[in-house]
């Protein structure tokens, strides 16, 4: 939660600095998101782990392409009502809630869609703290992990446990870590259609 | 750049080093990249003159949308 601020001052903080003084960093961002990218994939490659995969029923398997193609439609969805290039809703969609990566991959292509894509995708995250526990006293609470996306392994993990039990906090952890490994080469996918 | 390329060479080098049995955290430098990262992508939108409430309305009518996207294939699934 104390990171969520710190990501917040942050971005307030970026965005203050840019109307204010509209510095030239040159291409400090590229080089901080590629730094991150492979941070990323260096995190995968340390801790890919098949066994918890297979400690789980195939049906909790799928959970996470459901969640994928869903949130993709609801992207596309959003993109039609408000008239925006159906291109981007995709992409801002196939993010799953992972702000700090979507915002910046779509940010290369149109600094506007980036910060939707890096606000949707963070709203996505708070309303799933807040509404998951809310949600599960008429949703199944398994099924109720995909209102989370690919925050379920981290961030909204605590929610889901505290709030869910144990045992859908395995079923929220896979669900996160399958869709963390796919959304950073679905997001540029789309992109470069 | 392709952002495949550092995110393959990363997957690859985990591995390797996974292989190799050897621990490192990345957690620290992934939360300090990610930070500064957040703050040039604040940097670019702050030169883009937006309206703030706009920006705000469509970023919450997409958390929805997609919310329930999910919600709504989801919730044909038996887990």
């Amino acid at each position: 939660m104390r990171f969520l601020f710190l990501v917040i001052a942050s971005l307030t903080l970026g965005i203050a600095v840019g109307q204010v003084y509209s510095p030239n960093f040159g291409n400090a961002y590229e080089i901080t998101l590629y730094v991150l990218i492979f941070l990323i994939g260096m995190d995968l490659g340390l801790n890919f782990n098949g066994e918890e995969l297979r400690k789980l029923g195939r049906e909790a398997l799928t959970l996470p392409i459901k969640t994928l193609v869903g949130s993709i439609l609801g992207g596309l969805v959003a993109s039609l009502l408000l008239g925006i290039e159906p291109k981007w809703g995709l992409a801002i969609g196939a993010g799953c809630g992972w702000y700090s990566l979507t915002g910046p991959l779509i940010a290369q292509y149109s600094a506007v869609y980036g910060a939707v894509g890096f606000l949707g995708n963070l709203m996505r995250e708070i309303l799933t703290i807040t509404l998951y526990p809310v949600a599960i006293r008429r949703i199944d609470p398994e099924k109720a992990v995909a209102m989370g996306g690919a925050t379920t392994m981290d961030t909204t993990l605590p929610v889901i446990t505290k709030f869910g039990g144990r045992k859908v906090s395995l079923v929220a952890f896979v669900h996160g870590f399958i869709l963390t490994s796919v959304v950073p080469f679905v997001v540029p996918l789309i992109l470069s259609l | 750049m392709n952002v495949f390329i550092p995110l393959v060479i990363g997957v690859l080098l985990g591995y390797i080093l996974r292989r190799g049995e050897m621990k490192l955290n990345v957690e620290i430098p992934v939360s300090v990249a990610m930070l500064a990262m957040i703050f040039f992508l604040g940097v670019k939108t702050g030169e883009v003159q937006v309206n703030g409430l706009w920006l705000l309305g469509i970023s919450t009518l997409f958390a929805v949308a997609t919310i329930a996207g999910s919600l709504l294939l989801a919730l044909g699934v038996r887990t």
